[in-house]
């Protein structure tokens, strides 16, 4: 009995934690990544100190061993240039396909594992398990790189990934066509599209994202309006919105981020009891997303922007 | 009904604790199990009441017990143990009425003359005034007529009971026993029990069975079985046996080097 | 005379009585009505009222409501008030079997592991099959059902070399040591596979939030036929209180009543996890509550069990999906927060009695 109990709350403390830990990271993102005081003058000079929320980290010298324990990190490292500086990827790190993939975890990593690389820098989105006090005793720096929840916040760490990898220029030159794409993607989405309300789903059991997060964000690009703003005061930026809520609210367009993770097609969407009498479904304006891209804040957001792009253009035409 | 027993062994894990042993008593007797502690009294009255594995035969009014059906069988032999399991929050009338659960169906509901049988025996074992009283309730001796009381309540000719007197004193002591002799009488009861004081075993005891080490050492009526030298050799303890027409029979514990 | 005057009237003091079933079907009804009127969608009483009459054949109501949201009260409410009383009524009707069988106030259904051991077919349903597209049903309720049976199947056969009379604490014991193995496996194939993660403790955390008539088709036989079989049951359960030895000399086979009884509960409890996913301390609530108000007969607490588990799990999930409308609180965060306080106070009662 007791012994099912202690599962039982640890699993829900479990996942509590892992939301926790995002809305914590959220929050914390306005005062993320910068470089503190008066750093180097030119690009690539060492030492550099970068602050994240909650601590900061000095790197000597350019690092050369570099261990990603984020995805988005994996991507951006080598969209700037650093991807021939990493030693090892997480096993959730799928993109770059050229990666130098592993099986460490980034949910529950091994210290030892990690040290056994000879890291001179390690990436992470958040501080699990202690490990970043853990490796501190053996003198590999630890550079925090949260879930961000806007698309600035995004640049900015991939302008702190520029400066911890001694990339400045190539960072800069990847922010820099990240935004003239995104705007050009922007305008060539068709104007009736504009003020559409959208439910975006991120599992079967109606998770969703506000337009808060980074992918609400996205979203906002297209002024898309988020069906799940009204449900934004009840769990961070993350709620689990309730099947009559969705079906009631009638949102023009369905967009599906878990179409890897739990196997959601428009199919699938279409079989839900009582969804069916949804303007969306019945005029099959769902639009299946790569949740992989969907659940990153890196340079391929240009890709999701493009497939919502797409998308609008298949249903409201040509702008 | 009588009650047969031939050969009876039983074995609780390794140990034999009771081997080939040979007792009976006629319909309507009282047969008493005497004997130190651990001398597999209670076994043998478990092997009796069903809930106990053993080899050799018994046999309840001339039938072999074996392979009456357990619920038939608690029609024929009722069963008071001597540390019964009492739910505490049940009161003691729901308690008692347990004992008809041999007379229904498995998921049939009393009738009103189960509930007459109850009452009866309730006020039988002037119970009647604690029948709404949980068992955690009331006293030790209480509980103790409870207990008896889902035994009589089974209706069955044949009672076992597991020294029925422990923890009661001297009066309820002498009602429970004068209750069971008078029942007995009234419908023929054969009763078949372990009792420690030798002297209420001898004097309401037909019959009285002496067991050491799982095996009888001797049958009788008290006047024969009880001897000083058996007990002192059985029970390590030393006796005076009082025996005279005025007092009865009394086996009077005497402390040594006096 | 004396003793005809006492009968009367009174047969069988711990028998449930007329107004208490009554009393408990009206608070069940009214959960029912509450929650079907009651929603994130706001919409009309009548609209509602004249929605569920046209479903009754015969009537010749129809529906006030447009389609979309009519389907929104015959086709995600209702299913899900259903589901949820059918998985209340069997998880506290399993519980108050469970502690009746096995002489332990704190029993609860997932005793002999049915719940680690769903856990475990869920988690292994969501990271050997990929896709669900193709499948009519899913896997994950079909696999989680297999798991907990499995499980529960395990308990009972290491459980039962534990001599005739210890049998009922030797399978408490084996069902901790079942659940604990079970839990281990799952946590590991859990942290092996981090993609699926989220769909895992989708399940594992419960929630009827995706309730159809097809899970209810799926579920009712299941949960029918286990909760008649208990309640049938609940004379005997009574007289399992005087141990296995006492019950077996009163011409009860105290073994096969436990088996029996384990397992319909436990198939029913695996039926009802394997769609809701776990749902906590229900079975443990609503039996120890309706002890402390109606006594401590089965005959009482196992038919009360059954109307007021669905009550309970009905209310719980009105305040699941209604609290942070239009967000949903996960249900077996809504039954834990009543559950644990109130699981502390039976704890301390138990103690106090010897």
């Amino acid at each position: 009995m007791s012994t099912y109990l202690q599962s039982f709350l640890r699993r829900i403390l479990r996942r509590r934690l892992m939301f926790a830990a995002i809305v914590a990271a959220i929050v914390a993102v306005p005062i993320s990544p910068m470089i503190a005081g008066a750093s180097s003058a030119s690009s690539g000079n060492f030492p550099v100190v970068l602050k994240y929320p909650g601590g900061a980290v000095t790197i000597s010298h350019r690092p050369t061993r570099i261990i990603s324990l984020s995805p988005t990190a994996t991507e951006d490292l080598f969209a700037i240039g650093a991807g021939h500086q990493v030693v090892a990827v997480d096993s959730d790190s799928n993109y770059p396909k050229s990666a130098p993939h592993s099986s460490l975890s980034a949910y529950q990593p091994n210290v030892e594992a990690v040290a056994r690389y000879r890291p001179d820098l390690v990436v992470v989105v958040g501080d699990e398990g202690g490990l970043i006090a853990a490796l501190s005793k053996i003198h590999i720096p630890v550079l925090v790189e949260p879930a961000a929840n806007t698309i600035a916040n995004a640049y900015q760490e991939i302008v702190s990934l520029g400066r911890a990898t001694g990339n400045r220029a190539r960072a800069q030159s990847v922010i820099a066509s990240m935004r003239t794409r995104l705007a050009s993607i922007v305008a060539s989405a068709p104007p009736a599209a504009r003020h559409r309300t959208y439910y975006v789903e991120l599992d079967q059991t109606y998770y969703s994202a506000t337009s808060s997060t980074f992918l609400g964000g996205v979203f906002s690009l297209f002024g898309l309006k988020d069906i799940a703003d009204r449900a934004a005061g009840a769990a961070s930026g993350y709620p689990q919105l309730s099947s009559e809520y969705i079906v009631a609210t009638n949102p023009n367009l369905i967009f599906l981020a878990d179409t890897i993770c739990c196997g959601q097609s428009p199919q699938t969407v279409r079989a839900r009891a009582g969804w069916s009498s949804m303007t969306a479904v019945r005029k099959g304006d769902i639009v299946a997303l790569n949740d992989d891209i969907a659940s990153r804040w890196g340079p391929r957001v240009v890709v999701l922007a493009e497939d919502i792009r797409n998308a609008l253009v298949r249903i409201y035409g040509k702008s | 009904m009588s009650v047969v027993i031939r050969g009876l062994s039983v074995t609780l894990g390794d140990a034999e604790v009771v081997s080939g042993l040979d007792t009976d008593i006629g319909g309507g007797g009282w047969l008493g199990l005497i004997g130190p502690n651990g001398a597999g009294k209670s076994t043998v009255l478990r092997a009796i009441v069903g809930i106990v594995d053993y080899l050799g035969t018994i046999e309840i009014a001339g039938r072999a017990s074996g392979p009456i059906d357990r619920k038939e069988r608690a029609r024929m032999v009722a069963y008071v143990p001597q540390r019964p399991q009492l739910p505490l929050l049940m009161n003691v009338r729901d308690y008692v009425m347990l004992g008809r659960t041999p007379h229904l169906s498995l998921f049939a509901s009393e009738t009103r003359h189960d509930l007459k049988i109850v009452d009866e025996v309730l006020e039988r074992l002037e119970l009647s005034r604690l029948a709404r009283r949980e068992l955690g309730e009331i006293s030790g001796g209480e509980a103790q007529r409870a207990v008896l009381g889902r035994a009589l309540v089974q209706q069955a000719p044949i009672l076992i009971m597991d020294e029925p007197t422990t923890g009661l004193d001297l009066g309820h002591q002498e009602q429970v026993l004068e209750l069971t002799d008078e029942l007995r009488h009234e419908r023929n009861l054969t009763v078949v029990c372990a009792m420690h004081d030798l002297t209420v075993a001898a004097q309401f005891c037909d019959k009285l069975t002496l067991i050491d080490h799982g095996r009888v050492v001797t049958s009788g009526p008290a006047r024969e079985v009880l001897s000083l030298e058996r007990i002192a050799k059985h029970f390590g303890a030393s006796v005076t046996i009082i025996d005279n027409p005025d007092v009865g029979f009394i086996v009077a514990p005497q402390r040594r080097g006096r | 005379m004396l003793l005809v005057r006492q009968t009367r009237g009174d047969l069988a003091s711990t028998r449930c009585r007329a107004w208490q079933l009554l009393l408990a079907l009206i608070v069940v009804a009214l959960a029912v009505c509450t929650a079907a009127f009651v929603g994130p969608a706001d919409l009309p009483f009548r609209g509602v009222l004249t929605t569920l009459l046209s479903k009754v054949p015969l009537l010749g109501v129809h529906s006030t409501l447009p389609s979309n949201d009519a389907s929104i009260v015959w086709q995600i409410r209702m299913p899900r008030i259903v589901l949820g009383g059918l998985v209340g009524a069997m998880l506290a009707v399993a519980g108050a079997t469970y502690q009746g069988v096995f002489q332990n106030p704190l029993a609860d259904p997932y005793l002999l592991g049915v719940a680690a051991g769903a856990g475990l077919g869920a988690t292994l349903a969501v990271e050997l099959v990929k896709s669900f597209a193709n499948w009519p049903v899913s896997p994950v309720p079909l696999a989680a059902f297999c798991g907990g049976v499995l499980a529960a199947g395990f308990t009972f056969v290491l459980g039962r070399s534990g001599g005739r009379y210890r049998a009922g604490a030797t399978l408490v014991l084996a069902g901790v040591a079942v659940a604990a193995f079970f839990t281990a496996i799952q946590t590991y194939a859990q942290q092996r596979q981090t993609q699926t993660l989220q769909q895992t403790y989708a399940w594992i955390l419960g929630g009827l939030s995706t309730a159809s008539w097809q899970q209810v088709q799926i579920v009712v036989p299941y949960i029918a036929l286990s909760c008649i079989v208990l309640v049938m049951y609940r004379r005997i359960l009574d007289v399992m209180s005087v141990g296995d030895e006492e019950a077996d000399s009163l011409g009860i086979r105290a073994h096969r009543v436990r088996a029996v009884t384990v397992l319909f509960a436990t198939l029913g409890t695996a039926a009802a996890v394997s769609m809701s996913g776990l749902i906590g301390f229900v079975g443990i609530i609503v039996p120890h509550t309706l002890r402390l108000i109606a006594g401590s007969s089965y005959r009482r607490i196992l038919p009360l069990s059954l109307l007021y588990g669905a009550a309970f799990l009905v209310h719980a999930d009105l305040l699941a999906r209604t609290i942070a409308s239009p967000a949903e609180i996960p249900l077996g965060v809504i039954t834990a927060f009543f559950g644990a306080p109130f699981f502390l106070i039976v704890l301390r009662q138990s103690q106090r009695s010897p």
